[in-house]
């Protein structure tokens, strides 16, 4: 296990489908991930995340195949009242596995991006934030 | 705490010799010559490493003679792994909330 990664599996009592819905409507988003989550549920789209402490945090899709898999990537800062920090753009990965009618949801979360850890090897395909 | 950004913990302890050089210096303190003897790498590599460790605050050196003399500094590391802790305590709060949530639907 990468020392920089978090990994979380649990059993959850419904389809991939209705799962995938829950990942992926902002309005669901919210009911559990502890933020008010906008979300624009296609490949490159955006979503928002404001926290009740006051922290807004943006991501984007780069992964987005229904029912399958989900991964969000964060920018690379985090909004506060008094301005924006920068912080590592790690990212979230959603995968999703049917288990009769239930579903086995995988979640690891990175602290930062693998182009970081790549810059010492060499250039690598950047990920452009337009 | 320490100001020192997790990243640069975990970006540090990314490659396995770095780890082996801050095992070897938490057993004590070294200088870049005594850990290389102890490592399949150059002095001059293990100077490198020790670099990196020490810009993420793991290790502090000690000028000593001609050499510099380096100390871990486990601080950082705790942050890290503090890190992780909060951010795993995180997310068993919420897949446990989408748990529920999915629950009372059925």
């Amino acid at each position: 296990m990468d020392p920089q990664t978090v990994e979380r599996q649990i059993e959850l009592p419904a389809p991939p489908g209705t799962v995938w819905q829950a990942l992926t409507r902002g309005e669901e988003l919210s009911a559990w991930f502890g933020a008010r989550v906008e979300l624009d549920p296609r490949p490159g789209g955006t979503a928002t995340f404001r926290f009740s402490d006051g922290r807004q945090r943006d991501a984007r899709v780069e992964v987005f195949d229904p029912q399958r898999q989900l991964l969000l990537r964060w920018l690379p800062f985090e909004r506060r009242v008094d301005g924006a920090t920068a912080v590592p753009a790690g990212h979230m990965r959603f995968v999703l596995e049917p288990r009769g009618d239930h579903t086995l949801l995988a979640v690891t979360e990175t602290l930062f991006s693998e182009e970081r850890v790549m810059t010492s090897a060499g250039p690598r395909r950047g990920h452009r934030y337009d | 705490m320490t100001d020192k950004p997790v990243d640069a913990v975990f970006s540090a302890l990314s490659d396995p010799t770095r780890r082996s050089v801050m095992r070897l210096l938490s057993e004590g303190d070294a200088n870049a010559t005594e850990i290389a003897e102890q490592l399949p790498i150059s002095r001059q590599a293990v100077t490198k490493h020790l670099s990196a460790l020490s810009e993420a605050g793991l290790v502090t050196a000690e000028r000593d003679g001609r050499e510099k003399r380096y100390h871990f500094t486990p601080a950082p590391f705790r942050d890290a792994m503090s890190w992780m802790a909060d951010v795993g305590a995180g997310w068993d709060s919420r897949l446990n909330a989408l748990q529920n949530l999915l629950q009372d639907r059925t």
